[in-house]
């Protein structure tokens, strides 16, 4: 069975291999796509109402926050300390003023306070009681952390299935075997052609999450697109896509982004480090691969 | 940098656990929508567009959109589109894609996607490239909340 549905500005479409009656698969899925439902409305920087954007109208007090918000963001703020601010979470501000401020469903552009100068270290999360306290008011994006989260989510509603994919654009969690049994057959998008593809991986309980530079420029200034460097607060050029193949979506959305933004031989060292796997394409077609993929 | 294994891989396992540990995942029901906290003051500026392009400022005490499910049907270059828009309390809580033609992945889907199962190439089923977004949809989406705003008043 498969159903597809427009969650997070893209399509989420959830393939599953049906050993369940119809309606029993279908309510599993459904309860995959409320993961969706439930991070979007979490983490979404582009609508006024969603947990985050009301979380970050409090600064200097610390409210307490959902796990739908608070996991995402302290995973992503422990991948700023990892790569000294190179990602960075409060990176929101930066990507509004370049035109990525408008909600995909309503059109509703936003404008949100800001400090001039922020970073993660503005941000506090205390564990013990789940809150979030900011020390300025910025503009946290959570664009390379939530929708690998929300795959994850979904992925664990559907693990009684034999076999199933969770497709959120071109981020996915494929698990088991497909409808003949063999593992998944994952295609990597061409960045230039888009009828196809660069090569092809085979995976099976494992996420691929690609970042690229080729689908999302800024509506403002042609030389920019969505992965950002929050200190020059210009787009890495060097590589035009990025594939990490890890044990969850969270982790692979993740270092996609920021082997992205380190470049080919520090991206690659970086998927290395952590005993990922990597297919990193640069901007002149050459193909990087790490880990031994 | 020192070698951590395994650090990421707990982070999102505990992320998840959290999830289900607190209960957020239980109530299928109980969807906490378009609820802002009434103690917060909102500051934030949110400029409608609608597609004639005039701007008029959102309100949000008026509600904008009737409840209810809304079809809507648009094209791109390869074809039809159609979407389903529920929406509740001036949410928009789900849209869900109920037939289209459009160039995806590295091949062209024709039909239901319940039946593109069946017929679909021996080929690559999935793609991860990335993020594509929503754009080839907007026109079938903005046609449901045309018809949910008509239907106000």
């Amino acid at each position: 069975m498969r159903k597809m549905k427009l969650y997070m500005d893209t399509v989420v479409d959830i393939q599953v291999v049906m050993a369940k009656s119809k309606e029993e698969t279908e309510e599993k899925i459904n309860r995959a796509f409320r993961a969706f439902q439930k991070v979007e409305q979490a983490c979404s920087r582009f609508s006024a109402t969603s947990e985050l954007m009301r979380a970050c109208q409090i600064i200097g007090t610390p409210v307490v926050i959902s796990p739908f918000l608070f996991e995402p963001l302290m995973f992503a703020i422990e991948m700023a300390k990892l790569t000294d601010g190179l990602f960075d979470p409060t990176v929101g501000k930066v990507m509004e003023e370049h035109g990525f401020n408008r909600h995909y469903l309503t059109g509703d552009t936003i404008e949100s306070p800001s400090a001039d100068s922020v970073s993660y270290h503005d941000i506090v999360l205390d564990k013990g009681t789940h809150t979030l306290t900011l020390k300025k008011p910025l503009v946290i994006d959570l664009g390379a952390v939530a929708k690998g989260f929300a795959i994850d989510l979904a992925a664990n509603e559907l693990k009684e299935f034999a076999g199933f994919v969770v497709n959120a654009g071109g981020d996915l969690f494929a698990s088991g075997v497909d409808e003949k049994g063999n593992p998944w057959k994952i295609g990597i998008q061409h960045p230039c052609q888009k009828d196809e593809i660069m090569d092809t991986i085979e995976i099976s309980n494992e996420a691929i999450c690609t970042s690229g530079s080729y689908e999302r420029r800024s509506p403002n200034n042609p030389d920019l697109h969505h992965l950002m460097d929050p200190n020059t607060k210009r787009s890495p050029n060097e590589l035009i896509s990025c594939s990490v193949i890890a044990p969850f979506a969270m982790m692979a959305d993740a270092f996609s982004t920021a082997s992205f933004l380190l470049g080919a031989n520090k991206g690659k060292r970086l998927i290395e480090e952590q005993d990922m796997k990597g297919l990193l394409i640069k901007s002149e077609l050459q193909i990087v691969r790490a880990g031994g993929i | 940098m020192k070698k951590n294994d395994k650090k990421w891989v707990i982070l999102c396992s505990t992320a998840l656990a959290a999830v289900y540990s607190a209960g957020y995942f239980t109530t299928e029901t109980q969807a906490n929508l378009g609820q802002p906290l009434p103690q917060i003051e909102s500051n934030f500026q949110t400029n409608s567009s609608p597609v004639n392009g005039s701007k008029e400022s959102s309100n949000i005490t008026n509600s904008r959109y009737k409840d209810g499910t809304y079809t809507g049907s648009g094209m791109n270059r390869r074809g039809s589109i159609e979407v389903q828009v529920t929406i509740k309390k001036d949410v928009i809580t789900d849209v869900a894609i109920s037939h289209f033609a459009m160039h995806y992945s590295d091949r062209d889907v024709v039909g239901m996607p319940d039946e593109v199962l069946q017929k679909q190439s021996p080929q690559v089923e999935n793609v991860s490239g990335a993020t594509y977004s929503t754009e080839a949809f907007q026109n079938a989406v903005q046609d449901a909340l045309d018809q949910a705003q008509n239907a106000v008043g």
